[in-house]
């Protein structure tokens, strides 16, 4: 039958794309949020093999409640409130990304065929691939736009990346809920302290361009 | 209790958010009390050796949970006295995130589980951040949006990193619980590759926040536009938890029979930010910014001991010891010099010494202190240092040590000199200087010669066992 | 070959060209609901080619007979295109080793014809949007063969009903439904462009110095403009059934079923098109490269995806 996991993992890749060329900041937000809810949902995917738990199911709840709706929430907030301007500004295209995008997963496909790791299922590949994918395009949009809220959205898809390897490497981390939920809470109090300092960037430099902000260098 | 130590500064730091300033003042100064008592119980293991699934007092832990816990009772002491005279209308935040900070570091030297140990590194960013931009100026909003960007990026990576060194345990199939505790038992099993690239990756996360160069770019702007106890707290107390993150890996690595290429990989990130810091130190125009890039240098000479091993590694445990101690001597004399001058420019701050005598007198004997002259501590350290080097062979890497140190002494100390002893020029004094903000670096200041010349036998066995699991040696 | 079956894969393929016009209406008519309105009624497509064909031909005396050769040409590509189609899972009238190029060839030998008859009539609009239509079907074009590629390695066959019939046909419900999950958001992007939709190219804007296609075939009245309507409606026809192809195998064995099954799917992917079109705004022009490099860097994604893990 249809392979739910492959489809989800390709639907990570379709929303690493996309936030890649979008040049639109609330496009920009709501693919996080998609993209958010999916990460969510692999383990818990991944994990049916062995049967679903009902802690596993309520983390995943926890889980989407966060990616999918609370960080989102506040980046929207944010671009709706504080940004007049909604253009990306990137400083380095959006073709140049996508090609960038395209390089990283030939190379993390590169990588994970090099690993050589005998004990992984296809699936598990293609989470690999997808996680490295996903790490590298964030740092991308991390270095190559200067809206300060871009930034902090390249970060959140770092995170997204790690956490997915650490989904197809760590298998223990997932079985601790304390560990897992303290790193989430970690996240969201990260994505709130950025919130806030954006915010009053915004209001010291009348923009969220981080372009403006050079008073500190040797 | 070990959880105590992180718990107490956390609810008392969450509770002042919504308390009045004065009394906000005096939590801030009865935790400081309540959590060195309490690391003192733990130092005399009076509740005895205590280990959960997730903490466990370990002697390079306490080690710097002590020094943290030190610096805090008088950085407290001094902020109370600072804040009572520089007006801040977010006080109740600054006190709070003070504490917080404070639980957050404590958590860092009391964790034994990997990923918590992460946690707490990723919660002192998120808890320190509030301290730098709690003036609102441009420069400080810069500094805090590099700092919390670049840290949390940095420490993204060591995630990723410590899923490594996880996966290094499933591919061979042991499942014991993730801490280090248990994974240096089996640390000969792993697998050798995903170790080693976890290191790496742990290397460069920890080491942003510790202030490795090339990472190091957010130190120098952050502990410069905080308000100094900030400044005092973050160098002192706060690269020493990171430096703790990277120290708990490299001990992974020297039980996997990897210490080689980590001690390797340490040095050559060590010389690195030496250098980094020589070059950059030679122009500066900033004061603060001086002491910021001093930082960077002992965190990269402590590292560089560390990866020499042998009596080097008693060496770079003393420097840190002493460098948290004269350094954040020298941040709170800088606080008391942007307080009197009204500036952080070096040009600005002519004829200390007839202005503010005391001051220049904490400022000169810290700088005398930080460039390593004999009566402190960090001449010890260092003259160590460079003895395990020779020992271990590493004549290349010491030429450039030694060569780094004399560099950063020249640019540093012409800059000093100016301040201290050039010619009072229609300087005005804007705050005159008080023994209540002058007595706490100075404190400071005499710990660190005392602990030249009487070492405790219980800090000496301390360090002994911290630096026993990577080879180190008191005897050389 | 079985005479009798290739009847009916030509009764399929004249119904298909019947009632490609009814399914433009669908579209119609979704954005007509979402407006608000009611819509022209379902049969308009073929009103207006019968008034068309009614009509006499208007030739400027500026052009030669380029401009006649254009419609003619690009109505009789399209209409060999269905031929090689395995519609509803039907065997197609042609087939052979290699069609796949030939077919992709033919559309752009259509285009090509279009092109010139437009700069036949030396107007500067018609320059400009030949100019456009060229610049972004060549884009396209990458990837659509990248597409064929990835067929080629998942199906091992190099002709275009052996992709869908074949032992290692090509769809949603196979082994690597990621990767054809990713060509179809790909296809769906390359059929938008191709036949100039929202948001590519707006057929129903007014200016035309915003137009693409439109603003190539102003000069062409009557019967030739009804050839060139009906060819791009065999286009459209082509592409969506490419796609129906990918979401469905039709191998229920009752060919009746898979007949309603097709028609079925159709009409949701031009009812699809349609709430596309009416929920997006045309892209500035400079945005459009962007959009069609995204269908590219789709594909590529899949196919690199290939390269070890199913072979």
């Amino acid at each position: 039958m249809i392979h739910i996991s492959n489809i989800l993992l390709a639907l990570i890749l379709l929303s690493v794309l996309l936030s890649l060329r979008s040049n639109r900041l609330m496009a920009l937000v709501k693919l996080m949020a998609f993209q958010g809810i999916v990460v969510s949902a692999v383990p818990l995917l991944l994990e049916t093999a062995h049967g679903v738990n009902f802690n596993l199911f309520m983390f995943f709840l926890l889980l989407v409640a966060v990616k999918g709706v609370l960080i989102p929430g506040l980046m929207y907030r944010a671009v709706k409130w504080v940004v007049v301007d909604r253009e990306v500004e990137p400083i380095i295209g959006y073709h140049a990304s996508l090609f960038a995008g395209l390089i990283l997963i030939v190379f993390s496909v590169y990588v994970t065929n090099h690993l050589q790791l005998a004990m992984f299922s296809e699936s598990h590949k293609l989470l690999l691939v997808t996680a490295i994918t996903t790490m590298g395009a964030g740092l991308v949009l991390l270095m190559a736009r200067r809206k300060a809220i871009t930034q902090v959205i390249g970060y959140l898809m770092m995170e997204n990346g790690i956490y997915l390897i650490g989904t197809a490497l760590a298998k223990q981390v997932h079985t601790q809920y304390v560990v897992e939920f303290a790193v989430l809470l970690d996240l969201t109090v990260a994505v709130l302290v950025m919130g806030i300092v954006v915010n009053d960037i915004n209001h010291t430099f009348d923009d969220v361009d981080t372009a403006l902000m050079g008073q500190l260098k040797d | 209790m070990l959880q105590l130590v992180f718990s107490v500064p956390i609810i008392a730091g969450s509770a002042v958010f919504f308390l009045p300033v004065k009394l906000g003042r005096s939590i801030l100064m009865a935790t400081a009390f309540l959590h060195s008592s309490i690391t003192a119980l733990e130092w005399f293991h009076v509740t005895g050796p205590l280990q959960t699934k997730y903490f466990s007092n370990t002697p390079e832990g306490m080690l710097v949970l002590a020094i943290m816990s030190f610096l805090f009772l008088f950085i407290s002491l001094y902020t109370v006295f600072y804040m009572a005279e520089v007006e801040m209308s977010k006080e109740p935040i600054f006190n709070a995130s003070m504490m917080l900070f404070l639980g957050a570091m404590s958590m860092v030297a009391v964790a034994d589980h990997i990923i918590m140990l992460w946690v707490a590194v990723e919660a002192t960013t998120l808890t320190s951040a509030p301290l730098i931009f709690v003036h609102r100026s441009k420069e400080s909003l810069e500094a805090t949006w590099k700092y919390v960007l670049i840290c949390s990026v940095g420490i993204a990576l060591a995630l990723l990193g410590c899923f490594f060194i996880i996966f290094s345990m499933e591919m061979v199939n042991i499942h014991v619980p993730i801490s280090f505790s248990s994974l240096n038992v089996v640390a000969t099993q792993l697998n050798p590759v995903w170790l080693k690239a976890g290191f790496v990756f742990i290397v460069i996360g920890y080491g942003t926040k510790m202030g490795l160069a090339p990472m190091h770019t957010w130190l120098p702007d952050a502990h410069s536009e905080a308000p100094s106890p900030a400044s005092a707290l973050l160098s002192g107390a706060l690269l020493n938890c990171a430096f703790l993150g990277v120290y708990r890996c490299h001990q992974l690595m020297f039980n996997a029979g990897l210490g080689a290429y980590s001690s390797n990989v340490l040095i050559a990130f060590g010389l690195t930010s030496m250098l980094v810091s020589a070059v950059f130190i030679l122009n500066q125009t900033d004061y603060k910014r001086m002491l910021a890039y001093s930082s960077i240098e002992n965190m990269g000479i402590i590292a560089v001991g560390i990866g020499i091993g042998g009596i080097a590694a008693f060496g770079a445990m003393l420097h840190m010891i002493h460098h948290s101690l004269v350094k954040s001597s020298l941040f709170l004399s800088a606080g008391n010099i942007l307080l009197g001058y009204g500036t952080k420019s070096i040009a600005k701050t002519r004829g200390m010494l007839k202005l503010f005598p005391r001051t220049a007198l904490t400022f000169f004997a810290g700088f005398a202190g930080i460039s390593g002259f004999p009566p402190f501590g960090l001449f010890i350290s260092e003259f160590l240092i460079i003895l395990g080097a020779i020992k271990a062979g590493r004549y290349v890497a010491i030429s450039i040590f030694i060569l780094s140190l004399i560099l950063i002494f020249a640019g540093a100390s012409r800059l000093a000199m100016q301040m201290i002893f050039s010619d009072r020029e229609n300087v005005e004094q804007l705050i005159p200087e008080r023994w209540k903000r002058t007595l706490p670096p100075i404190v400071l200041l005499l710990t660190s010669l005392a602990l030249v010349i009487w070492l405790p036998d219980s800090l000496y066995l301390t360090i002994q066992n911290a630096i026993s699991s990577i080879g180190g040696t008191v005897n050389g | 070959m079985d005479p009798t079956f290739s009847f009916t894969s030509f009764l399929s393929v004249l119904t298909a060209f019947t009632m490609a016009p009814l399914f433009m209406g669908v579209i119609l008519k979704v954005k007509a609901f979402f407006s608000g309105k009611q819509g022209p009624p379902w049969l308009i497509k073929y009103y207006t080619l019968i008034k068309l064909l009614k009509k006499g031909s208007v030739y400027s005396t500026s052009t030669t007979f380029v401009f006649k050769l254009g419609p003619i040409i690009s109505f009789v590509t399209a209409i060999m295109l269905l031929l090689f189609f395995p519609f509803a899972g039907l065997k197609p009238v042609l087939s052979f080793h290699g069609d796949v190029v030939m077919l992709f060839y033919l559309l752009s030998l259509g285009r090509f014809f279009t092109v010139l008859a437009a700069l036949d009539t030396a107007s500067p609009f018609e320059g400009m949007g030949a100019a456009r239509e060229v610049f972004f079907s060549a884009l396209a074009e990458a990837t659509v063969f990248v597409i064929l590629a990835l067929f080629f390695r998942l199906s091992g066959s190099l002709s275009f009903a052996e992709y869908f019939t074949g032992s290692h046909a090509v769809n949603l419900w196979s082994e690597s439904a990621a990767l054809i999950f990713l060509v179809l958001i790909a296809l769906f992007i390359v059929l938008l462009t191709e036949n100039s939709r929202v948001p590519v190219d707006d057929p129903a804007t007014h200016l035309e110095l915003t137009m693409i296609h439109e603003v190539m075939i102003l000069d062409h009245s009557g019967p030739d403009l009804a050839l060139i309507e009906m060819g791009a409606f065999c286009k459209m026809l082509f592409y969506s059934s490419f796609i129906s192809c990918l979401l469905f195998p039709f191998h229920t064995g009752n060919p009746f079923v898979n007949v309603i099954v097709f028609f079925i799917i159709m009409t949701l992917i031009y009812a699809g098109i349609g709430l596309v079109e009416s929920i997006t705004a045309r892209y500035k022009m400079d945005m459009v490269p962007n959009f069609i490099l995204t269908s590219f860097a789709l594909v590529f994604f899949a196919t690199i995806l290939t390269m070890e893990f199913v072979q």
